[in-house]
């Protein structure tokens, strides 16, 4: 087993280099709300992500993409076969990976059937709103609330792309969103209808300095911020706006480097009992309700 | 293409046969190839943890923001901590402030300053202002420094620009190694107010090669990556790039291997330097990249300090 020995050693020392050894990663027991590798239902690419995985001591990945795509979010075209390779492909890696399917803001009947199929009577754990949709409606549409409503009672994770893309005419932040693609704005008025409904705004919104501020005094929203080039200081002020108890980490490989990501928490000034709680302990306890109902333990 | 376990297999395999070495045959037409005898020994006789020479950083404050580390005596401690023996920086001032020779003195003295001498001032000069052979004659002859930094996304040209060519024709009869910033900071999240799109580095596939001696680096290359241009550009140009900008799980082991989904070229390792984009972004970001790819013990010492003393070293 050369192999398993060389995926998870460094040639170097880490600790040498002021970053956590592998050891050290793993003990953060690190939980990754943003996982792209089945994008498109893609098990090659799956097997190839799951390389870094290891290699970076990621203890669970929650893939956003089961049975959906960009363009057919609900999964509508998606062969019987594939349906059952992916179903079958979560339940054989339950103790690693887990799925959250994307659905459709403009479809809400459609999505709510699908979140039965997925979620209700399948393996998955949540819903994921994309970056747009085919008919342009913003999570904060009324369209969402049977969507919400249902993903509350099965006790779902709900994570919702957000980004605030400069463009326009004026030029102005979240002006250049694409149709259908919210920003941290759409998830304080959705929060703010579901007051006890936890929403995670993914992204932090793209534009972090914005993106924090729109969702601060919402105590049911937490902030996933992977996807954006990493910048010092950002978790300093995210955990200085919101606490420490709102923040939920994504890796978002494989298009984004896991060291993008652990960067951003590596360089805030947090003790490691904080790093912790961003790297897995509050999304540990989002999830346990459903990961319980599904008689999967968690430890917290 | 490799999977990530055939590289692992593969290196596993590299390692049996050069263990212990230090340089490959880096074997380019550009002179990137051989270490001299200083550097091996230097090298051989890092039993443990080899330093590193980051190539990006920037010192002074960033215009849009406050950052962690932009006190120079704060950030000279924190690349300390990262074991970064030597930083080529250039000044945050230089992005907007028009009076570039005033940048270029304030920065050679802050590097002065702090960090005994592990500083490198780079200087930086707009080709496509008035006088710009002047500021450059400063900066070699003035303040001794040892290359320019440009900011064409900011600095309002493009690399097809015809000073862009006598100026990097001008650095290089001087010595001096020229960075180009592709990029400061992602566009989608820029100032509303502000234009600066990221640089287009096809001019360069025709630039270069009439200046074959240049010794130009990519700064924040992501982009710079992505065009159909690029492995034309890598093959016929000795062009380097800087690993702060560069994405995707495992993105130095795709990148050497070939197999990087997003750029789809082969990047000879001797092209890559370490960069951290400091204090801009985390140093922690490019120091697990060390990690995150299964680099070999000789890959690793080429990217984190030799194949930046040797660029900086060698003379046109």
């Amino acid at each position: 087993m050369v192999e398993d020995r060389s995926r998870k050693s460094f040639e170097l020392n880490a600790a040498d280099y002021g970053v956590p050894t592998r050891d050290e990663l793993v003990a953060l027991r690190i939980w990754d709300m943003h996982y792209h590798g089945l994008w498109e239902g893609s098990l090659r690419q799956h097997d190839e992500t799951l390389f870094y995985v290891e290699r970076m001591g990621i203890e669970r990945v929650f893939s956003l993409d089961i049975a959906g795509t960009t363009e057919d979010p609900l999964g509508l075209h998606l062969a019987i076969d594939q349906k059952r390779e992916i179903r079958e492909l979560l339940e054989r890696q339950q103790d690693r990976v887990s799925g959250l399917i994307p659905i459709d803001p403009g479809l809400p009947v459609e999505s709510c059937a699908k979140m039965n199929e997925w979620i209700r009577n399948g393996p998955c754990v949540g819903i994921k709103y994309y970056g747009g949709n085919p008919s342009g409606v913003l999570c904060s549409h009324s369209n969402n609330f049977p969507i919400i409503e249902l993903a509350a009672e099965l006790g779902a994770l709900i994570y919702i792309h957000t980004w605030m893309i400069v463009g326009g005419e004026p030029r102005r932040p979240g002006g250049g969103n694409q149709k259908g693609e919210s920003t941290p704005m759409d998830v304080a008025m959705l929060a703010t209808r579901f007051p006890d409904v936890p929403l995670i705004c993914g992204h932090s919104g793209g534009d972090w300095e914005l993106g924090v501020r729109a969702v601060r005094d919402l105590p049911n929203v937490y902030i996933e911020f992977s996807g954006s080039d990493p910048h010092s200081g950002q978790i300093d002020y995210t955990v200085d706006q919101v606490g420490v108890d709102r923040l939920v980490w994504g890796g978002h490989g494989p298009t984004r480097s896991y060291s993008t990501e652990l960067s951003k928490v590596l360089d805030a000034d947090l003790n490691h009992d904080q790093r912790k709680q961003i790297f897995g302990g509050n999304l540990r306890r989002m999830a346990q309700r459903i990961f319980r109902d599904k008689g999967w333990s968690v430890e917290l | 293409m490799h999977a990530p376990a055939q590289r692992v297999n593969a290196l596993l395999s590299r390692r049996t046969f050069v263990a212990g070495s230090v340089v490959s045959a880096a074997g380019s037409r550009w002179g990137m190839g051989v270490a001299t005898a200083a550097q091996k020994q230097a090298s051989d006789g890092e039993l443990g943890s080899p330093e590193i020479v980051d190539t990006n950083v920037h010192l002074f404050r960033w215009p849009f923001r406050r950052l962690k580390y932009d006190r120079t005596d704060q950030l000279v401690q924190k690349l300390r901590r990262h074991r970064i023996t030597q930083a080529w920086a250039g000044s945050f001032d230089a992005v907007l402030h028009k009076q570039l020779d005033l940048v270029n003195a304030s920065l050679t003295e802050e590097c002065k300053k702090h960090g005994d001498g592990m500083l490198l001032p780079i200087g930086s000069v707009n080709p496509a202002w008035p006088d710009w052979q002047e500021d450059l004659r400063r900066c070699h002859e003035q303040y001794q420094m040892k290359g320019i930094r440009l900011y064409p996304g900011y600095h309002g040209y493009k690399l097809d620009h015809s000073a862009v060519a006598e100026l990097i024709a001008a650095a290089t009869k001087r010595g001096m190694i020229v960075q180009i910033a592709i990029r400061m900071e992602d566009e989608r999240v820029h100032q509303a107010s502000l234009l600066a799109p990221a640089v287009n580095s096809a001019p360069l596939l025709e630039l270069l090669p009439r200046v074959p001696d240049a010794r130009v680096q990519l700064l924040n290359a992501d982009t710079a990556l992505r065009g159909g241009h690029v492995q034309s550009m890598i093959d016929s140009t000795g062009v380097v790039v800087d690993i702060a900008g560069l994405e995707a799980q495992g993105a130095l082991g795709r990148l050497i291997d070939g197999t990087h989904s997003g750029y789809a070229i082969k990047l000879p390792v001797e092209r890559l330097l370490f960069g951290s984009h400091a204090p801009f972004f985390p140093c922690e970001s490019s120091i697990l990249k060390l990690f995150e790819s299964p680099l070999n013990r000789e890959e690793l010492q080429l990217v984190m300090h030799a194949n930046a003393r040797r660029l900086i070293e060698r003379r046109g």
